[in-house]
Order: structure tokens, then C-alpha cells, then sequence
């Protein structure tokens, strides 16, 4: 029955990321509690930024206007208010355009 | 008349349920806003026809949003394990300065019981966790560290983040396709969010503003999940490249 819920390798990729993730969390305590390292500061500092502006990067280039329009109203609205009211600004622009804008340009 | 250690104990027990109200209370708001991140992990994680053993057991082991919103959009029957494990580190790789940033606040707490907390350690976690130990250093705390005040945040989102996730699973696809209805937006929404709180200046963003375009470039060119791993490599080399005080905080202000 377990079967059908997981298979091996699902379950070692889940506990392989578990793992990495548990040392990502000590590492830094663990290797820098007596040390100091500046450049290699500097680059995690940045580094996960740019990781992330990665993760997003498709919904610039959908060639979608309505998408475009959407994940610029997203980020005005991650500039000036909470996480939720951009959560809902963003999910809202993109509905709403997605839905609207065809029927306007045609 | 009850001897005094009796008395100690009383009080620290009344002290440490203290800290554990106050730090829930902090954490309600948070707590909230992590239903909607739950729900759509949840949600898509039963488009990618994910079990619910899986989900939870992803939740439970590796307890980190942002990789396992990324696991889910490459799961398959047959997960890729090295590329989901190599994006984990890279998306996860943030874990190791936050640690770095606890050092100083948590000097007097036993190593083997920071190395156990680690495990549920997370961005708000952290946030809230190192927001309260610098006002109490500045109260004149002989100790900054909050073990109760830590934990018990913690032990509050870990739990909501797999039952939100769990519920999404559930509930998510009755909504049907969120696609239609703009909920797809929430994954960039989420990232900008997390982007905006780490924003320190325009020189800082230059080697963001270079992944962006070279993660663009390369989705729009080459199939698969290579554009995070273009993306992200671009910008590594920026800052390998230009001088470290290029991106001191001071000059970018």
C-alpha cells in the first residue's frame, strides 16, 4: 500500500534534499563561528538573489502583454505594501488581464 | 514553605511559558500569510501528481518554501534527484548567512542545541528570532538569545506549513485551474516579495538585474530548467568579477 503513496526514489530525492538543506542551515554556524570570510559573505549575500530572480525569470518572457502588465503591477505593489496585498495584486492583475486585455487589443 | 529551588523552577517555568505566549503572538500574522504559500504548494504539487505521503514528508524533511516550490515544478514519476537536489543548494544556499548571523546572538547557548534548532530554521523564523535578540541586547539582556521565543516560532510554522500544504493538496484542485484565474502569479509574487526584503541598493542589484536577463535569454532559447542555473552562474561571476568595494553597503546607499 506504502507503494502506491511513494516509490524508492522519490523518497531518496525528498531525504537527499532534507539533507541538504539541514547543512546549508548549520554550515555557516558550524564552519564561520570563530572565522571571518568577507568575500565569501559578500557572495552569499547576493548570490540568493539572483538565484531567485532566475526562479521567475519565464513569466517575463511568456510574450504574453496581459503577463507583462501583471508581474510589473506585482512588483509596484511588492514596493509599497505588504507580502498579502501583493499576493493579491498579483494573482488579481493576472486574472483580470488574462481574462480582459485579449478582448480589448481585438 | 517550599524550598527555593522549588521557587527558581516555578519561575522559570512561569518565564518560559511567557516567552512562548509572546513569540506566538508575534507569530500569528506570519503564521497567516504562510496559508497561501501552503495552499499553493499543496495545489501544484497535485497538478505534478504528487502523493500526499510526498508532499508531507517533503514538507516535514526539508521544511524550506522556496526549494520545494522549485522540487515541485521538476517533479516527476521519476524525480531527477541531482538536479533537485543541486537546485535545493543554490536556492537554499541563503541558510548559511542567516547562520552566520546568529553567531553572535546565540555565543552562550550549547553548540549540540543550536545544531538541533538549525533544523527548523527558516527566513521568518530568523527575521523574528534576531529582531528580538537585538532589542533585548539593547534592553541589557546578559543573554540575547530567546531559546522559548526561537522554538516556539518555529514549531508554529513547521506545523503550519505542512497542514496548509497538506489542505492544498486536498482542497487546492477543486478551484480547478488556477492558471486562469492569475494564482500562478503567486510564485513570482512570492519571490519579489522575498527580493524587495533583500534589496540593498543598486549596485547590490546589478548582478540580479544580469540573471535576470541572462535567465530570460536562455528560457526563451534552450528547453528545460537551465536558465536558473545560467541565470544564477551570471550572476556569481559579476560579483567574482568586480571589486569587492564595489558592493559595500555604504557606497550603494
Amino acid at each position: 500500500m506504502l507503494d502506491n503513496l511513494i516509490n524508492h526514489h522519490a523518497f531518496l530525492t525528498i531525504l537527499c534534499m532534507g539533507m541538504v538543506t539541514y547543512l546549508t542551515r548549520i554550515s555557516g554556524y558550524l564552519l564561520l563561528r570563530n572565522r571571518n570570510y568577507p568575500r565569501l559573505t559578500r557572495i552569499l549575500e547576493i548570490l540568493p538573489g539572483c538565484v531567485m530572480i532566475s526562479l521567475i525569470a519565464p513569466i517575463f518572457v511568456t510574450g504574453k502583454l496581459s503577463d507583462f502588465i501583471a508581474v510589473i503591477l506585482t512588483i509596484l505593489a511588492a514596493m509599497r505594501f505588504s507580502f498579502l496585498m501583493t499576493l493579491i495584486v498579483g494573482i488579481g492583475s493576472a486574472g483580470v488581464l488574462r481574462h480582459f486585455l485579449p478582448m480589448i487589443l481585438h | 514553605m517550599s524550598p527555593p529551588s522549588s521557587v527558581a523552577q516555578q519561575k522559570l517555568k512561569h518565564h518560559i511559558r511567557h516567552e512562548c505566549l509572546r513569540a506566538f503572538k508575534t507569530a500569528i500574522p506570519l503564521i497567516i500569510s504562510f496559508i497561501p504559500f501552503g495552499m499553493m504548494l499543496g495545489a501544484q504539487a497535485k497538478m505534478k501528481g504528487m502523493s500526499w505521503l510526498e508532499l508531507v514528508l517533503m514538507c516535514g524533511v526539508n521544511f524550506a518554501g522556496g526549494s520545494e516550490f522549485v522540487a515541485i515544478g521538476l517533479w516527476q514519476q521519476t524525480p531527477p534527484l541531482l538536479m533537485i537536489v543541486c537546485m535545493t543548494l543554490l536556492v537554499n544556499c541563503r541558510h548559511i548567512l542567516m547562520g552566520v548571523t546568529m553567531i553572535p546572538i546565540c555565543r552562550r547557548q550549547p553548540v549540540r542545541k543550536m545544531l538541533l534548532s538549525f533544523f527548523l530554521l527558516c527566513d521568518e523564523t530568523w527575521a523574528l528570532s534576531l529582531q528580538d535578540s537585538y532589542r533585548r541586547m539593547e534592553e541589557g539582556y546578559r543573554e540575547p538569545f530567546s531559546y522559548p521565543y526561537y522554538i516556539t516560532i518555529a514549531i508554529s510554522f513547521y506545523i503550519t506549513w505542512i497542514i496548509t500544504a497538506l489542505l492544498g493538496l486536498l482542497i487546492g484542485p477543486l478551484l480547478g485551474d488556477l492558471t486562469q484565474y492569475g494564482f500562478d502569479m503567486a510564485f513570482p509574487a512570492v519571490f519579489i516579495v522575498l527580493l524587495k526584503g533583500m534589496w540593498n541598493g543598486w549596485r547590490r542589484g546589478i548582478p540580479w538585474a544580469c540573471s535576470l536577463l541572462v535567465a530570460c535569454v536562455v528560457h526563451l532559447l534552450i528547453p528545460g530548467q537551465w536558465y536558473v542555473m545560467a541565470g544564477a552562474m551570471t550572476g556569481l561571476l559579476i560579483v567574482l568579477c568586480l571589486p569587492p568595494s564595489f558592493f559595500e553597503i555604504n557606497h550603494a546607499r
